[in-house]
């Protein structure tokens, strides 16, 4: 059986990458070709959950405000708030100077 | 309907970023990956990289279930958890699916 020299058989490589237009690339160097080769798969992913809208009362009072929508938890909330700060239990207020804020540190 | 919770609000988050920022990311990772090019640039290239955020990148996207969120056990095809999965099976709603019997 007759052998095939390595050059030879180097030489018929580079000739068929010429014919087929492949790319010819005997040392095996990362080109990083198959960055640029594989498809974007951005848009696929996006397919994947339905298309939906977020609904929230708060965005629904700003959009029709003829509607007169009233959010009740709020006014719970702020009906609170006010109880609280007629016991003197509400927030404190800001500190003006350094001082006041090192004073109610100590007290803490 | 889909359901939605605070991971799959992030889930679409990361969604979104890897549509918008794909291109931009496969530009550099050609140029980091080339070993033709010079260690500086492919360096510098792989530092760009580093500054693209956490939800651009295409493996923080997980498939959860579009009716209960649940990130486990899901059957991409279907986009459902093995619950759901199941019930909607039972219940004739997954043309072509039905419980094997033999």
């Amino acid at each position: 059986m007759a052998s095939i020299a390595p050059s030879a058989l180097a030489t018929l490589n580079r000739v068929r990458c010429q014919i087929f237009q492949t790319a010819y690339n005997p040392t095996s160097t990362r080109t990083g070709a198959k960055y640029l080769r594989k498809r974007l798969r951005g848009p696929s992913m996006m397919k994947y959950y339905p298309p939906y809208q977020q609904l929230s009362l708060a965005k629904l009072m700003k959009d029709y405000p003829e509607w007169d929508i009233v959010d009740e938890e709020e006014q719970i909330r702020l009906r609170d708030v006010e109880d609280r700060k007629k016991r003197g239990k509400g927030a404190p207020t800001k500190a003006k100077n350094k001082e006041e804020s090192r004073r109610t540190q100590r007290r803490r | 309907m889909l359901f939605v919770n605070a991971r799959v609000l992030r889930d679409i988050k990361a969604r979104k970023g890897v549509l918008d920022n794909e291109l931009l990311r496969r530009a550099y990772l050609y140029v980091a990956r080339d070993q033709r090019q010079p260690p500086q640039i492919r360096h510098q290239a792989q530092l760009q990289l580093n500054t693209f955020g956490r939800y651009t990148r295409p493996t923080t996207v997980k498939n959860r279930c579009v009716e209960t969120g649940r990130g486990r056990g899901i059957m991409s095809e279907f986009g459902l958890c093995r619950t759901v999965f199941r019930l909607k099976a039972r219940n004739h709603e997954l043309p072509g699916v039905h419980k094997a019997s033999w």
